[in-house]
């Protein structure tokens, strides 16, 4: 027997299958120096998300020209939109260095910003080594801009859109077939899709199942709001009979003017299926309605747009923007913010409308160009200024619901009331006096003192 | 030669002692201090949104009282109960009857049991998944095939009526070779003898199987049922693939009850009491049936 | 310890058909294999149409016909994501983790076995509670942990929490296994001037050997399949397959090709190891309630 020799292999091997099991997190670190050269950022990566919407699903094929210009490495995902904000969410709360860049979802502004989870965007702007003059920050709309900033006017996101619901037709001809303008009305609304439903095979209503975004136009519509008076009186006030009476609305043109279920439709689904003529009316996102005069679009010559109709007590067509911002712990910011300048810069926006016909930019040089406004009319119908007109209602300030911190929370359970009425487990009154008592339980919870 | 025997045992116990003591210490640091500091957690109103709730222990009880008075979460509760209810019983139903099938002894049924396990070891997104694809109105076979001869079944998993029954059916796909493994196990343990004696005697099938199987397979299947139902409490990635806890809550089990608040909003601590509650909830519910399944049998002696 | 059973008298009835019942009786044999067979395509066909669904071509992918011609585009096209950095994750922590669980599990499977330790019963008690408590008890604090440790979205962070329930599977799994090993050939290495984990290592491993690959391709397939931790503890370097597919699910329609190939390629090496296994496999997922 050798024991001096047996014991020193084995310790040999115990100290290489330690240093193995230890490779993997070396390994993984994923940055690499900045090493010297002609590229400021060659080597970097930047891992980025943001959500499922047309625009950052068209960058994702540009950016081998960002990596050509600067030399960062992009690792990009687009998730849906639940999906989204639940990881962002989730990552800005650990103040980590997963994402280099995230969307600023428009619902989750006040809560990221007010959390301290995003990086102050103002010195990156101001200083002229950064960001070049001709970039033009004041372009950006100042609507758009607003919810991006805290409550000193310091910014936190570079908005790169302003989603407007609106109302588009895939199948306008049939409505004239029927004696129908585009429904002004709920009531207008109501009357055409009994007539139009189902006449040559195609479903008259569809709409998203994001309920927290598309049913709160009926609901004020209707006379109700999410909150007594944002962003100063948070109560809630989903139980008044204005919000179950939109409820049973909605759900009545979703239940009996929709296709196949209906109630499981995402934005994408719902894009699809008015570019291919399968359902007519939609109450939609103006990028995704410009997306029905593009190639593909079997609906282009019989399309049709106008405001979202106006309920009992007035219209109130939605408006929401995101936008790029920087995790408060990125650990590159310099190479985020070229990303930013990047993808928000006045040239690719303004190829990203001319080539793929993106709508709701945020760019007021582009919003008033001709080439932008050609490329926003669709079968002789403006959607840009259908787009304009409605960011100008909303100035009126009912969106300010939007931006309070606690409305995630008041969002899911809007999302579950509507959920549960749609599918018919409840009435709409019972179903929302559920959703209000829930959503003080949670805003409790969230620290709101009523 | 006593010394050196004594010196021996002493170096044995030593050895041994060395050989546990890592496994111990790292499994004591990954399980005990994170039980405690769920426990301390579930005692604060942790939320990362106000960083000061932390160590906030002015009302340790706070989340729990909340959690008495929470609808939803009562409602998780028995959605839970029902999912478990249902896919246990499932589960040993089938895997019974597998078991019996497969217990025939030729060579085909042999290979086939390795076929059998498929949909244990998948792993459970890819099962999420393709239950996901079954349950698509639009794409799947046998909402299509349906269709086709004239009964056309309307989406199961967004009607609240039938999502929890969607997932039961999944469920019971994805976890019944277990039960069908436990109890073959425990089939062809089964001695000849009786089996030979009842035939002999003239029973039938449906006889041989009540009479004579079915006492030696009763223990495993009681043990099967306790595994089975503790898994289920656990279940995850069918809901999150198939229904995320809807439509409504209609398939919100507890588990991702306390999955939501703490990892949507980042509700720490409430999200801790629930899971506090589950683990204390599992222990009682496996010492209950310990005792009924141990009464029993003294009974039956 | 089985009971005592009296097989209760049966009195035997004659079938009304005598004639279906001797057809019945003499195919059972083969009518059975038919039903299994039948049974099993029945069982198999949810997963087969996932499989098949991969090779689809994409206009093609919700239609009927059984007769296409395949293509491998769906699986080129997963290539150019982020996927295979994911499997390679996933590579990387299943393996890892189960040698962990094996270096540290299998010395105290042994000193469990041969010890003698009074407490032996209480240990095999906390080992069968880690296994029954649910996921998210120990997700949320290894989460907020990770936060200040600064694992959070690392391999090395999923790797330790792989040890809550591959170290005690390890245990679990060894300890009959070493029972079972004679300890007359243990004792003889020891009198023959072996210290005790000379004499594991010449003889007790290699008459374990079986039951340690088992056990290490059960702790695999366990690691590979896990989908919450990975959820919750994972970002974007760190992700492993399951939650890499994820990213696939929002997406509707046109995006099942490439869905179905993740996930025919992320269940490939589970099915592959647990056929080669399946006898070990209920006694590593019983983990303990079956007295052997």
């Amino acid at each position: 027997m050798a024991p001096t020799r047996a014991r020193v292999t084995r310790r040999q091997m115990l100290r290489a299958g330690a240093g193995a099991l230890f490779i993997p997190f070396t390994l993984k670190s994923g940055r690499a120096p900045a090493q010297g050269g002609k590229k400021p950022f060659e080597g970097v990566t930047l891992n980025i998300s943001c959500w499922s919407a047309t625009y950052p699903k068209l960058i994702a094929d540009y950016l081998p020209e960002f990596t050509e210009t600067t030399g960062i490495k992009v690792n990009y995902d687009t998730p849906g939109f639940p999906v989204y904000n639940q990881r962002a969410d989730l990552e800005l709360s650990t103040k980590g260095s997963g994402f280099d860049v995230l969307n600023v979802t428009f619902i989750y502004t006040s809560r990221w910003i007010g959390a301290g989870w995003l990086t102050p965007l103002d010195s990156y702007i101001k200083d002229p080594n950064k960001t070049p003059a001709d970039w033009d920050y004041a372009d950006f709309l100042a609507g758009s801009v607003q919810p991006m900033k805290d409550k000193v006017g310091a910014v936190y996101g570079i908005p790169w859109i302003s989603d407007v619901l609106m109302a588009a037709s895939s199948r306008f001809d049939i409505f004239k077939a029927n004696g129908l303008g585009m429904p002004d009305t709920f009531d207008e609304l109501d009357k055409a899709m009994q007539l139009v439903n189902k006449k040559e095979g195609v479903a008259g209503f569809s709409i998203e199942n994001h309920w927290g975004w598309v049913f709160i136009p009926f609901l004020q519509g209707f006379g109700g709001n999410v909150f007594r008076n944002p962003p100063d009186d948070l109560m809630p006030a989903l139980d008044s009979p204005e919000v179950a009476e939109a409820a049973e609305f909605f759900a009545k043109l979703i239940n009996s003017y929709g296709p196949e279920a209906a109630s499981g439709y995402t934005y994408d689904q719902v894009t699809e299926a008015l570019r291919a003529g399968r359902v007519n009316y939609s109450p939609h996102n103006h990028a995704f309605c410009a997306l029905m005069g593009e190639d593909g679009s079997k609906v282009i010559k019989t399309s049709n747009f106008a405001m979202l109709p106006k309920g009992p007590k007035g219209r109130f067509p939605g408006v929401a923007s995101h936008g790029w911002g920087i995790p408060v712990g990125a650990k590159n910011k310099d190479a985020s913010w070229e990303f930013i300048k990047w993808s928000m810069s006045k040239d690719l926006v303004s190829r990203l409308t001319q080539r793929h016909g993106l709508g709701s930019v945020t760019r007021k040089s582009l919003i008033h160009s001709e080439a932008y406004k050609q490329r926003m009319v669709i079968n002789g119908v403006d959607t840009g200024k259908i787009f304009l007109d409605s960011i100008a209602m909303s100035e009126q300030g009912y969106m300010k619901y939007r931006t309070v911190h606690v409305y995630p929370q008041a969002n899911a359970q809007i999302n579950q009331a509507v959920s549960r009425v749609v599918s018919g487990q409840m009435k709409a009154k019972e179903s929302f006096a559920l959703a209000q008592a829930n959503a003080i339980a949670d805003l409790k919870r969230a620290g709101v003192r009523f | 030669m006593p010394a050196k025997r004594l010196g021996w045992i002493a170096h044995r116990q030593r050895s041994f002692l060395a050989g546990m003591a890592p496994a111990l210490v790292v499994l004591a640091l990954i399980t005990i201090a994170p039980a405690i500091y769920l426990v301390l957690t579930s005692l604060t109103p942790l939320n990362l949104t106000l960083p000061g709730s932390a160590w906030d222990f002015s009302s340790p009880a706070g989340n729990y009282i909340d959690l008495f008075e929470d609808p939803r979460f009562s409602r998780s509760v028995w959605v839970q109960v029902k999912l478990s209810v249902a896919t246990v019983i499932l589960q040993l139903l089938v895997g019974l009857g597998v078991a019996l099938l497969l217990n025939g002894g030729t060579r085909i049924r042999e290979l086939a049991r390795s076929g059998f396990l498929i949909p244990m070891v998948l792993p459970p997104i890819v099962v999420g998944i393709l239950w996901r694809v079954m349950y698509a109105v639009d794409i799947s076979p046998f909402h299509r095939f349906m269709a086709f001869i004239g009964l056309p079944v309307p989406s199961l998993i967004t009607d609240p009526n039938w999502a929890l029954f969607a997932i039961v059916i999944a469920e019971t796909w994805e976890w019944f070779p277990f039960t069908m493994l436990m109890v073959l196990a425990a089939l062809q343990m089964i001695p000849a003898s009786p089996l030979e004696a009842a035939r002999i005697d003239g029973a039938n099938n449906l006889q041989i199987f009540r009479y004579v199987m079915f006492p030696y397979i009763q223990q495993t299947l009681v043990v099967a049922a306790i595994f089975r139902l503790i898994d289920s409490i656990k279940a995850f990635p069918l809901i999150f693939v198939l229904t995320d806890g809807g439509p409504g809550d209609v398939t919100e089990v507890t588990n991702y009850y306390a999955y939501r608040q703490a990892f949507t909003f980042s509700l720490w601590g409430y999200g801790s009491a629930i899971a506090t509650l589950m683990v204390v909830g599992i222990f009682v519910l496996s010492w209950v049936i310990d005792r009924l399944t141990g009464a029993a049998y003294a009974e039956a002696d | 310890m089985q009971k005592q059973i009296d097989p209760q008298p049966v009195v035997a009835r004659p079938s009304s058909n005598p004639v279906s019942r001797y057809w019945f009786q003499r195919n059972r044999r083969w009518l059975g294999d038919v039903g299994t067979i039948a049974l099993l395509l029945l069982v198999l066909f949810p997963f087969a149409w996932l499989v098949q669904m991969s090779f689809r071509p994409n206009r093609d992918i919700l239609g009927y016909e059984l007769l296409f011609t395949p293509t491998l585009a769906h699986y080129k096209a997963l290539w150019t994501g982020a996927f295979p950095a994911s499997f390679v994750n996933s590579m990387i922590t299943s393996i890892c983790s189960t040698v962990l669980a094996l270096l540290l599990g299998v010395p105290a499977a042994y000193a469990l076995s041969r010890g003698g330790f009074k407490s032996s019963r209480r240990i095999a008690l906390w080992i069968l509670a880690t296994r029954m408590a649910p996921p998210i008890a120990f997700t949320i604090p290894f989460f907020l942990a990770y936060r200040y440790l600064g694992l959070s979205d690392t391999l090395l962070g999923l790797i330790i929490v792989y040890l809550t329930f591959n170290l005690a599977l390890v245990i679990w799994m060894m300890q009959p296994f070493f029972d079972g090993v004679p300890r007359e050939l243990e004792e003889a290495a020891w009198i023959d001037g072996c210290s005790v984990w000379e004499a594991f290592r010449r003889v007790t491993l290699p008459l374990s050997a079986p039951g340690l690959a088992a056990t290490a391709v059960i702790c695999f397939i366990l690691s590979w399949n896990d989908f919450f931790y990975a959820l919750v503890l994972t970002r974007t370097n760190a992700s492993t397959a399951p939650v890499a597919i994820v990213n696939f699910i929002q997406y509707t329609g046109w995006e099942w090709g490439r869905i179905a190939a993740a996930g025919t390629l992320v269940m490939l090496p589970v099915v592959v190891f647990s056929v080669l296994v399946r006898n070990y496999l209920v006694r590593g997922l019983a983990a303990g309630g079956v007295k052997e």
